[in-house]
């Protein structure tokens, strides 16, 4: 709300200058967005809590200055000469909804004179943001402005039966707006509406009907000023997607006493700038009138809150100025500073949401001071603990930052098609019901969506060689639960290995990747050197020849492999890609059980022995079949099995490959010899050649 | 050499030398020829001939002295020819040896000079990853507050409105809620609650107060969800770390205490804080915790003059909400409001990470750009 520092003077005798009144209101609760210089003098641009419809106003904004400086608040008092005729003559309110309308008051002008306002109202409209139309509308808007209560002037000839009926919606009821706008209406909206209440000439506290609206031909002039229930109208606000003026301030919430004074403060005005005859009296159905709360507050509950104690007279002024007239009621009255002290307070008409000692103990701090209350660091009494695979994952992230892979982190909501791209069968995405596009419509069910995006926009932009990695969640939707799962998500493209000076480049291949994968599956290793297992097969979106599935023991974790070429094609990417994605929890819970049972093992004190075999193997067996043989002839000394090269082509038979298998022996008994050797690969290449066909070739 | 060889080759009495003082002239003769001969060793070989030349033990020099000139020396000759033949001796062993120094160190110095590497080419470059900022301020933040005693709990990102917002004392058709746009799920009909995307991570506040009983101080990481368009300062997705500590005597003076103490470690001791009353529905008093702006250090003017582009003279920047937990909330989790009393904070760490790093647009965050990304390795 803009705050017009002059007018601010006609309430409180403020002295400060503009921009430190802006930093003082901010340090006690209307924060200050910045203070302009203008034609008309200063004007505070307030950003005003919801909380705080109170300071919807000058007036409001008066009192918070006065309390702040300790100033006494200018009272509005307004006596407006009447006629003799009364109001109750001219017009009826009949309120049959008082669960949406408290209280409605009605004054009747005759003989106004519209015509444009003088140059003070008009300066001062300005200044606050709005446009000038005539006397009379600038006079409710003037009113609204400075006492923070919204009012509405009908053309009192248009109004039917000098009648106004307060009620509720009826159905498939219609209502063409102030603004031109025909508005379908919603059931339990409070409509005015006039004669027999068959016509709806205002959505109540919102906006009025252009039936009765002000005009300069109008004559007689009815001023409606009301108080309208605050959620009904946020409601009602809300379905019509209509935010007014009028219902910012009633829907949090405005002074249902201050819709008289207003009524009264705006007669005054028309009278002095329309001139006319103010019928005397108001109409005033008040269903809603409330008792004024009591409220206690003491010294104990301020210590055990704010941690730090203020005099009994800060204490008192604060809340006094504000409004909550504080009376001592404890047994020591008058014991300054004493512990048991304990006030009761009542709640003014225009704090509504003040109703407990917690509120008003922040009333009594923000305007003492919170910079008075000595900040300190509280002791801790309990040990902390960081997250359960905190561990595990700042392991997992460290080794894959060790591997060239770069963070990212990834906006989840993707496109409806991009996602089905990806996502498994049988499994139903978490679509948003109201996204802000068609591009974000769904939360992605695998991290591999927006990490094909990351490396197309990498690619986009000049950026061709990317190692990249994610640790975040999937979503989706099982019947009406939500899942979310911690995943890894990888994705590389581009060079292995760049030209440099000393070596040549190399592309990334499916080789890096499940080489990378499994320098990850290590830290799952137990004593026994098997980290990840592969197997064959994967998701459909991964290249039927270069894919394969990562398991750990029997859980799947999830699957690796190239982007085919058909689908690459649809992504509009030229170059191979690659991407896997493993399910975290069983990965973590794996790390953690590997590394509570790690143990050392002393080191071996005899060399060890390598021997190389080069066999000739039919396609179709692969290297697993052998280094599961070799094993299963549980040669103790055996310590690793290792594929050391593989050669197709020239020389070789079709359908068969070349491969170099090297085995090394070991023993912790003592220095092998060759016949021990010798006997062992006898055993080896025996099994290969009866299992598996294998032969042997001169190496 | 031939000179010498003539001449060592004849006894002493063939070149006509019966008196020891015709003895200097034949011994500085041929140091002479010595000295003449080191200079011209100037490799490994040559160097290896002279010496053999010289040393040799069967035909060298010296040895010719000593079989042709000293053993039949007559006696009165014999001790001067001895004296002599050790004092050349010396001269020869200590030139040769260093002789053979310095042809070292010379083809060493030749060789250094060939294999020199060119410091200013760069080394073999390994790809090294990189972590992402945000996780990097996540760990600070993470790390301040673990330090302090605040334990790290997750939850769902998809959550109910019960968690999002009633519990935390946000009914329906609060005003509140109009300032979180809110992502709704699509649901079956006949779902038994409507689910969301978190607006905050406040529902961990109510899912931690559930589980445990004070004393309880956690910090909640996570990604948080409203619904506006996205811009330099807006995303629909941006993360926070909410904090909670609840206990039977904390204060608003603890509260302020910590967050400062936050503050001060995240941005630096000279950095100054100060409270502005506020509104959260969940926490009173609130506050919004403002920082002397990091980049005028808090004079409101640029350092070139001018007023500051990021406090926009203000001085001051605005960090994040906070407050004392609202006795409310304690009602949704069964706490005794009148027992115990706490505080939390929300703190935006996409926008902490724009200060602390001077980044003017959120969404390079999320584009992952690795020209980004290796900014902050």
């Amino acid at each position: 709300m803009k705050v017009v520092y002059n007018w601010l003077k006609d309430f409180v005798d403020v002295t400060a200058p503009p921009e430190e009144l802006a930093s003082r209101l901010a340090l006690s609760g209307t924060n200050i967005g910045g203070v302009e210089n203008g034609p008309h003098g200063a004007v505070l641009d307030a950003e005003v809590g919801s909380n705080r419809p109170d300071c919807l106003g000058h007036y409001g904004i008066a009192r918070e200055v006065a309390a702040i400086y300790k100033l006494p608040l200018k009272h509005v008092s307004t006596k407006p000469s009447e006629s003799a005729a009364k109001a109750s003559d001219f017009v009826k309110v009949d309120i049959q909804a008082p669960e949406l309308c408290g209280r409605f008051t009605a004054r009747v002008i005759r003989n106004v004179k519209l015509q444009p306002s003088p140059k003070w109202l008009r300066d001062r409209l300005e200044a606050s943001g709005v446009a000038s139309i005539s006397n009379v509308v600038d006079i409710s808007n003037y009113v609204m402005l400075e006492l923070g209560h919204a009012l509405h002037t009908f053309d009192y000839d248009k109004v039917r039966d000098q009648k106004i009926v307060v009620r509720s919606t009826r159905p498939d009821e219609k209502i063409r707006t102030l603004d031109g706008v025909e508005r379908r209406l919603d059931p339990g909206i409070c409509m005015i509406s006039d004669g027999d209440g068959s016509r709806a000439v205002g959505i109540g506290g919102i906006m009025g009907g252009a039936e009765t609206e002000i005009s300069f031909s109008t004559k007689n002039v009815l001023i409606e000023c009301a108080w309208f229930e605050p959620v009904a109208i946020r409601r009602a606000t809300r379905f019509l997607k209509l935010h007014t003026e009028a219902s910012t301030r009633f829907g949090r919430g405005a002074d249902p006493e201050m819709a008289e004074l207003a009524s009264r403060r705006c007669a005054e005005l028309i009278l002095q700038l329309a001139g006319g005859e103010l019928l005397a009296g108001v109409v005033d159905a008040y269903p809603g009138k409330r008792a004024l709360k009591k409220i206690r507050v003491t010294r104990a509950e301020i210590l055990r809150v704010m941690g730090a104690d203020l005099p009994d007279k800060e204490i008192e002024t604060s809340l006094g100025a504000l409004g909550f007239a504080p009376v001592r009621i404890d047994h020591n009255r008058g014991a300054e500073g004493s512990l048991l002290a304990a006030w009761e307070c009542t709640q003014p008409s225009w704090r509504a949401e003040v109703e407990r000692e917690i509120d008003l103990i922040e009333e009594i701090a923000r305007i003492y001071g919170l910079e008075k209350f000595p900040p300190r660091l509280p002791a801790a009494r309990q040990g902390a603990a960081r997250l359960p695979h905190h561990e595990a994952e700042t392991r997992l992230r460290e080794r894959l930052i060790g591997l060239g892979y770069r963070e990212i982190l990834t906006i989840p909501h993707v496109a409806e098609e991009r996602d089905a791209l990806f996502r498994p069968a049988g499994v139903s995405p978490a679509r948003l019901s109201n996204p802000l596009s068609e591009e974000a419509g769904v939360l992605r069910s695998t991290g591999i969506v927006t990490m094909a995006a990351a490396l197309e926009w990498n690619l986009n932009h000049g950026q061709r060689n990317a190692r990249l990695f994610e640790i975040g969640r999937h979503y989706r939707l099982n019947g009406t639960q939500s899942s979310e799962t911690c995943i890894l998500t990888i994705g590389a493209t581009g060079a292995a290995r760049e030209k440099g000076l000393y070596d040549s480049a190399r592309e990334f291949s499916f080789a890096d990747l499940k080489g990378d994968l499994d320098a990850i599956g290590q830290l799952a290793a137990g004593t026994q050197p098997n980290g990840f297992q592969w197997r064959d097969g994967g998701p459909d979106w991964l290249h039927a020849a270069k894919r394969g599935k990562v398991f750990l023991g029997n859980a799947e974790l999830g699957a690796a492999g190239q982007l085919p070429r058909r689908i690459a094609d649809r992504l509009k990417v030229r170059q191979d890609v690659f991407f896997a994605e493993l399910e975290l929890d069983p990965l973590y819970e794996a790390m953690q059980t590997a590394s509570a049972s790690r143990r050392y093992e002393p080191l071996p004190r005899f060399p060890s022995v390598d021997r190389d075999f080069s066999l000739l193997l039919a396609n179709r067996i692969p290297f697993s079949e052998i280094a599961d043989s070799i094993r299963s002839l549980h040669i103790a000394e055996i310590t690793s099995i290792e594929a050391i090269d593989l050669f197709r082509g020239k020389n070789v038979p079709p359908g068969k490959y070349s491969l170099l298998v090297r085995i090394t022996f070991q023993s912790r008994e003592g220095t092998l010899t060759d016949a021990q050797i010798n006997h062992f690969a006898g055993k080896i290449i025996s099994i290969l050649e009866h299992r598996h066909g294998a032969q042997l070739r001169a190496s | 050499m031939k000179a010498h060889e003539n001449k060592t080759g004849l006894p002493l009495v063939q070149l006509g030398i019966t008196r020891p003082e015709e003895l200097a002239a034949l011994f500085a003769d041929l140091r002479g020829r010595f000295d003449a001969d080191c200079a011209r060793a100037h490799d490994e070989s040559a160097w290896k001939q002279f010496r053999d030349a010289w040393l040799g033990r069967k035909s060298g020099v010296l040895t010719q002295i000593s079989d042709n000139w000293l053993k039949p020396a007559t006696p009165q000759l014999k001790r001067a020819v001895g004296a002599s033949l050790n004092e050349l001796r010396a001269h020869v062993e200590s030139q040769i040896e260093a002789r053979r120094l310095a042809i070292e160190s010379g083809a060493e110095e030749a060789a250094l000079a060939k294999e020199r590497v060119d410091l200013s080419l760069p080394g073999v470059i390994r790809p090294i990853g990189s972590h992402h900022l945000i996780r990097q301020v996540f760990q600070e933040i993470e790390d301040i507050f673990f330090s302090i005693g605040f334990s790290v709990v997750e939850g769902p990102e998809i959550e109910t409105p019960y968690y999002n917002f009633e519990a935390l004392n946000i009914p329906e058709f609060h005003p509140v809620r109009d300032d979180m746009d809110t992502f709704y799920i699509e649901l079956p009909k006949g779902a038994p609650t409507p689910l969301l995307l978190r607006t905050h991570t406040s529902p961990m506040q109510i899912r931690t107060m559930e589980r445990q009983k004070p004393p309880l101080r956690v910090i909640v990481p996570g990604k948080v969800y409203r619904r506006d368009n996205p811009d330099a300062t807006h995303s629909f997705m941006f993360h926070q770390v909410e904090g909670l500590a609840v206990d039977a005597d904390i204060t608003f003076c603890d509260f302020t205490g910590t967050v400062e103490y936050f503050v001060k470690q995240f941005f630096g001791p000279s950095v100054k804080t100060r409270f502005r009353p506020s509104y959260f529905p969940f926490t009173e008093p609130s506050v919004e915790l403002d920082a002397s702006c990091i980049f005028c250090g808090g004079t409101g003017t640029a350092a070139g003059g001018g007023t500051c582009s990021k406090c926009k003279g203000a001085a001051w920047i605005e960090l994040f909400g906070a407050g004392m937990v609202d006795p409310a909330v304690y009602g949704f989790v069964n706490y005794d409001a009148k027992k115990v009393s706490g505080f939390a904070f929300g703190i935006g760490i996409d926008r902490m990470a724009m200060l602390k790093y001077g980044i003017d647009d959120i969404q390079v965050f999320f584009q992952n750009d690795v020209r980004f990304l290796k900014q902050f390795p």
